[in-house]
């Protein structure tokens, strides 16, 4: 087992080579270290494949240097799913990366993996070898048009409807087998791109001999895919759906921010897009629509379309098999079911909601304490998983006690006996107005259809 | 014959008259609805072109353009009469093809113009919407209308839907379409019989799309009918019953592609029938709103001005339950609830007079029969099923028809095949009377498709009848067939969804049987260590691998001893690792899960949900997972395993769905172990379980997982059939009512019956061909214990003393549960291989 050697006192984790060829993207990495007294290597391959992109012989030469530049990022981000595994002291790049991305790096393997570290109790101290800085990417005439990242979940839907919205010609997104994101997909009108990622499968039987685990940057990973599948297929924006309270960190653990959702936070966000500017394409735009807005203000918004509440899943725990039943989208144990299920309630007629999720999650007392973290009450922890920040959900349970049909729900009942007079009341209004400085740095059009 | 409209045209035209102006969008649903007509011509018509009936169509359709252009103002109250113009064209397009293409097939038919005979009655009380778009009419006998068409001649196609009112208007019937039509035209003509053709060949005990061992309902009478009808079978609209009822004339549904079946037939009370279940249905999505105050006691008025405020939100109440302070009703789906806040609004209404509550989403779930009351007593599987969850509101009716329980919508698509299996188990629905209880469902699929025998191959001792009489002499025995056990385990090995087959060797650890399974390919599943030693006793050369160890609340000493010897472990609490960590550090385990749910034939089998004992609660998890990675415990599979005797095949996907995701956040996990309970079928009710359609849906889903293994340990199914109990009549003895028959071995032996009211088939065997006497009999053993019974109210020829009683499908839990309880020696345990079956075969067929 390799929990036996675990951490490695000594060991090396390498970027082999990244190629692209035939629309598949080949990311080699090797860990080696040493176990019983013999060094072992263990090559690593993970394979991304863009559906009928064109070849780069094929793009004009400066789409196709953007397209190497887009790809050496993803290589460097897509490593933390292998790095992770045995986390060797060393870290070895066939050439030295540019200042921008050693130090992007450097954050995406430390804040990126906080989480990870927190849970795997270890510390965390990447290297990378910083050489000489690379030349301005130049524009490359990008056609206006704009790549927008699903997630099955409400948050890209509300994006996907502003873009119609906003008459942006739009393509939806999404990586890897899903049933159910290709349903809401479809679902959007738009049209639809699927790229897939094969993770190594040395990693399984890596993991099998007790290989480290716990939670990546996935967001960031994506980032990098999409923005180099926007290179490719010619697009000139790349659009995620983070809002506000990403950025809010999970916990501070001695001294240090761990946020389970890093990769979704503004720090990530302004780091990736001024590098893809910088070093990959000039008139690329990488940016999250809905990070001027609060959990509750993207609710909010979801609630003014249902096309998608037969579809729609935000739950983590049941995201490849789709189910027509909502039992089965939505587990209705996991953080995500609960916050979704609280941040929806003030805004959609109850039998929509009740409907949407297939059993009222409000009226089970069992949840107290599940609810009692989400609103940080009594000194509970908010749950590592991508949920809105504290006070929105307490903004959430004053809007329901004064409402008729549910104020006598078991948990909301709760809420008014023994919490309500303990806390301050917030601002709703406040909280469901956009971050002006962060709406501000959207595309006009954009800000528009958001309304 | 009343036709309703081509599939889909009616949305079209209803489509249609909501299109704001006469655009493009108009012109093309128009053209797609000709389209539908003239393509369904000339596929019925590809030698003759019936230059006629396109004539026809496309008058139909000039006036249909014409009278679209027509349109009044939205808020003109014509625009309802308009609305009933428009969308009587689907029934006029659809009865004019008829007309032609029947008179070109030489049939003497003649078209009806359903608007010159079917005459609304106004009634003061209905709105304009309702005088136009669901009008009624009335149902007397109409001796005008039958001279009128008796001089007219034989054969008449009209349409359905359509009617008119005194002023010559055309209205709709509304919801009910043409199956009210041929009502009305019925109860009018006087007409001996109605029959309905349509896409399925009945009524059915369960929504057979949801349980396909449901029943073909061949007999049901008005009542019963319209209950079914209203609470969920979509089959017929229980309006169409209403005229028919009251005229006494028998309504027929009939299979449109398969018209040799007969149906179901609805008509006038049978007095003969004593009472039973006919069927169960569900509704979802229902709201419950409960309302609590001690007002309402003794006041006069208060439920009046509560009802009040659902009329003033223009919501209709479905179920009442009330006692003396809280009032609960229902509100059926509808679009309103859902996208408006009509609900807000009338809690805020009602919130000033009571305090209010929303249950919701909730699903009624009706079992329909006539007497139903007088069938509490045997209702108590049914109610524990039902009441393993929450039950929100029970309600029963005086017309003593159904009895209705309101629980949480999540539990409804898993409770309704559970309890439909109950009511068979507990011989709820008229089993014993073939007239009314048809076939089943996959039964009649499987027919149609020729997929797989319809019924039950004859069981294996049929044919070996002889010689068991002779083995029957050496007193009480347990004979089993190991071919049996083989063809099942070949059955299940043929599932190439599964990677691993586990005999639970619990159910039968007999040696020749551990032998056949062994050699198909099964691994071991033992739940004790005497079990594993058993094991190890017979088969030497069995690697440990092969062996699963899955105790519950064993000592700490057999697990030490099951690892010293390598098998296979599953851990099912966190309490060996908190308490054993120097036995269980480093150790590569399965762990069993309780997903909080679980299924089965009775509450004593049913192994999941917070009532049973097994598993680890999946609140536990992240605990569990912790204190693993503290002893460098990996763990290797997931284990689910809820009870057994399950038929609904969902249910190994929703473990497969369940596992897999937890897995997601496991990647130590390599194996998926689905458990079993896998339903063993009883000879006379039930199709066999579908392993064909099991193994589609698994192999769906592994797509997705393709790292995962999967392992099921199925242990009543392989054997179950396979043995059966041979006894012999001791004494016959009848008290009061009762007739009871007593054979030489009871609950020593077979204690299925007294433990969990199993119901096994018990025949005479040495009057196997003669006919069974009226009065039903119960069959009982000779130890001093009132539940020392084998089978209730069993119908049987005479059984004399000495006769020879074969009580089949007790190959499971048979001898491994026997005891010498009032010291009587149990049944002997003898086992046939291919060859004694056989010769006994052959002798069979010589003698």
């Amino acid at each position: 087992m390799l929990t036996a050697i675990l951490p490695l006192a000594q060991g090396e984790f390498e970027f082999v080579t990244a190629r692209l060829m035939q629309g598949c993207a080949l990311l080699r990495y090797q860990l080696r270290f040493v176990e019983n007294g013999e060094l072992q290597t263990i090559d690593l391959i993970e394979t991304i494949r863009f559906p009928g992109a064109p070849e780069l012989a094929n793009l004009p030469p400066a789409r196709a240097l953007a397209a190497h530049r887009a790809l050496a990022l993803l290589h460097v981000l897509a490593g933390t799913s292998y790095y992770k595994a045995l986390v060797p002291p060393s870290i070895v790049t066939t050439s030295p990366l540019s200042p921008a991305l050693a130090d992007l790096a450097t954050s995406v393997y430390t804040d990126g993996l906080a989480e990870f570290a927190y849970q795997n109790k270890l510390k965390l101290a990447p290297k990378f070898e910083a050489g000489a800085a690379l030349a301005t990417a130049p524009a490359l005439g990008l056609s206006a048009r704009a790549m927008v990242a699903l997630g099955g979940g409400k948050d890209s839907l509300v994006s996907v409807e502003a873009l119609k919205r906003a008459g942006t010609p739009a393509c939806a997104v999404w990586i890897g087998r899903s049933e159910l994101i290709a349903a809401t997909a479809k679902a959007s009108g738009l049209p639809m791109l699927n790229i897939s990622r094969e993770i190594a499968p040395e990693l399984f039987a890596l993991n099998a001999k007790g290989a480290l685990n716990g939670h990546v940057p996935v967001t960031a990973i994506n980032s990098a895919i999409l923005s180099l599948a926007a290179i490719l297929y010619d697009y000139n924006q790349v659009i995620f759906s983070n809002e506000r309270s990403a950025s809010a960190a999970t916990l501070i653990h001695e001294g240090a921010a761990v946020n389970h959702q890093w990769s979704k936070s503004w720090a990530f966000e302004s780091a990736f897009s001024a590098l893809i500017e910088a070093e990959v394409a000039q008139d690329l735009a990488y940016f999250s629509l809905l990070r001027p807005y609060s959990e509750l203000a993207v609710t909010q918004k979801f609630a003014q379309t249902d096309c998608y509440d037969a579809l729609f899943s935000s739950c983590n725990r049941n995201f490849r098999i789709l189910a027509d039943k909502p039992t089965s989208r939505w587990c209705g144990q996991c953080p995500k079911c609960h916050f979704v299920f609280l941040a929806l309630a003030p805004f959609v007629a109850k039998p929509r909601l009740l409907k949407i999720f297939g059993r009222n999650l409000l009226d089970d007392i069992e949840l107290a304490p599940e609810f009692a973290a989400l609103m940080e009450w009594n000194g509970a922890q908010k749950p590592f998983e991508c949920v809105g920040e504290a006070l929105e959900s307490r903004a959430a349970f004053f809007q329901l006690s004064e409402r008729a049909d549910w104020r006598e729900d078991a948990l909301v009942q709760h809420f008014s006996k023994h919490i309500a007079a303990h806390i301050e009341k917030p601002d709703l209004a406040q909280l469901l107005a956009p971050d002006p400085i962060a709406l501000a740095r959207l595309p006009s059009l954009m800000q528009l259809a958001l309304g | 014959m009343v036709v309703s409209a081509l599939t889909g045209v009616t949305d079209k035209l209803k489509h249609l008259s909501e299109l704001v102006d006469h655009s493009e969008a108009a012109e093309t649903t128009v053209q797609s609805i000709a389209d539908k007509h003239f393509e369904l011509l000339s596929d019925l018509t590809y030698d003759a072109h019936l230059p006629d009936c396109k004539i026809a169509l496309e008058a139909h359709f000039a006036k249909l353009k014409a009278h679209l252009t027509q349109r009044p103002d939205p808020a003109d109250s014509a625009l309802f009469a308009w609305q009933a113009e428009l969308l009587c064209f689907g029934e006029l397009l659809s009865s004019t093809l008829g007309a032609h293409y029947l008179r070109a097939l030489g049939a003497p038919i003649q078209w009806l113009d359903a608007r010159q005979h079917l005459v609304a009655s106004a009634s003061a009380n209905d709105s304009v919407w309702a005088q136009f778009l669901s009008a009624s009419c009335q149902t007397q006998a109409d001796k005008a209308l039958q001279q009128r068409l008796a001089q007219q001649g034989l054969a008449f196609i009209t349409q359905g839907f359509i009617a008119s009112n005194a002023l010559g208007q055309t209205v709709l019937l509304g919801r009910g379409g043409s199956d009210t039509s041929a009502g009305y035209f019925g109860a009018q003509l006087n007409a001996a019989e109605v029959q309905i053709w349509t896409d399925v060949p009945g009524m059915f005990s369960a929504n057979p799309r949801r349980v396909p061992s449901a029943r073909l309902l061949q007999r049901l009478d008005f009542d019963e009918a319209q209950e079914i009808a209203a609470t969920g079978a979509k089959v017929l609209h229980p309006r169409c019953l209403i005229p028919l009822r009251e005229w006494e004339i028998p309504l027929r549904i009939k299979d449109t592609d398969r018209p040799e079946l007969s149906g179901t037939l609805i008509g006038p009370i049978s007095l003969a029938s004593p009472p039973s279940v006919k069927a169960i249905s569900i509704r979802s999505g229902i709201t419950l709103v409960s309302m609590e105050s001690l007002g309402m006691w003794q006041q006069v008025g208060f439920l009046a001005d509560v009802f009040g405020f659902f009329k003033a939100h223009g919501l209709s109440i479905d179920l009442i339950g009330s006692s003396e302070t809280n009032v609960t009703v229902s509100l059926d789906p509808s679009e309103n609830l859902l996208s408006a806040d009509v609900l807000q609004r009338l809690c805020e209404d009602l919130a000033q007079v009571c305090k209010v509550k929303v249950i919701a989403p909730c699903s009624a779930l009706t079992l329909v029969g006539r007497g139903i009351r007088s069938l509490l007593h045997r209702l108590s599987q049914v109610c524990a099923e039902v009441g393993a969850g929450r039950v929100h509101l029970l309600t029963q009716s005086s017309n003593d028809l159904n009895l209705t329980f309101v629980i949480d919508d999540d539990r409804a698509d898993a409770l309704l095949p559970a309890v439909h299996q109950c009511l068979i188990a507990e011989r709820l629905l008229p089993l014993d009377e073939p007239d009314v209880l048809g076939p089943s469902w996959a039964q009649m699929h499987h027919a149609a498709n020729e997929l797989m025998v319809p019924a039950l191959p004859p069981a294996w001792w049929k044919a070996a009848r002889t010689q068991l009489l002779a083995l029957a002499q050496s007193g009480p025995s347990y004979v089993c067939a190991l071919p049996i056990v083989a063809e099942r385990a070949r059955g299940l090995i043929a599932m190439s969804a599964v990677d691993e087959w586990f005999y639970a060797i619990k159910a039968n650890a007999g040696v020749p049987i551990l032998a056949v399974l062994l050699e198909a390919g099964f691994g071991l599943e033992c739940v004790s260590l005497p079990e594993i030693e058993h094991v190890q006793r017979a088969f030497p050369d069995l690697p440990a691998e092969r062996i699963l160890f899955s105790p519950n609340f064993a000592p700490r000493i057999e697990y030490q001893a099951a690892i010293n010897k390598g098998v296979q472990l599953t851990l099912d609490s966190t309490f060996a690792l908190k308490r054993w960590p120097e036995i269980m550090r480093g150790q590569s385990i399965q762990l069993r899960l309780d997903l909080g749910f679980g299924g089965g034939h009775h509450a004593k089998v049913n192994t999941g949900g917070e009532r049973s004992k097994f598993g680890l609660a999946l609140m536990d998890l992240q605990e569990f997972t912790a204190l693993a990675r503290a002893l460098d415990v990996q763990i290797i599979g997931l284990h689910a395993h809820l009870g057994s005797g399950i038929s609904d095949i969902e249910h190994w996907p929703r473990v497969y769905t369940e596992l897999a995701s937890i897995a997601e956040r496991l990647p130590s996990v390599r194996t998926l172990n689905l458990g079993g309970g896998l339903a063993v079928p009883h000879s006379d009710c039930e199709p066999p379980l579908d392993l064909a359609a099991l193994n589609q849906r698994l192999l769906s889903l592994r797509s997705h997982y393709p790292h995962l293994r999967v392992r099921m340990e199925p242990g009543r199914y392989p054997v179950a059939e396979s043995t059966v109990l041979l006894c012999r009549v001791t004494q016959v003895k009848s008290k009061g009512k009762g007739r009871y028959i007593g054979v030489d071995t009871g609950m020593n032996s077979l204690i299925r019956p007294a433990l969990y009211d199993a119901y096994h088939d018990i025949v005479n065997l040495s009057a196997l061909n003669q006919p069974a006497i009226d009065a039903p009999c119960t069959i009982v053993g000779p130890i001093c214990e009132t539940g020392d019974v084998l089978g209730l109210q069993r119908k049987l020829p005479e059984c004399l003393e000495g006769d020879v009683m074969l009580i089949a499908e007790a190959g499971a839990y048979g001898a491994v549960m026997a005891s010498r309880y009032n010291l009587r020696e149990p049944a002997k345990e003898i086992f046939l291989d291919e060859s004694l079956l056989d010769t006994l075969e052959h002798k069979e067929k010589t003698c």
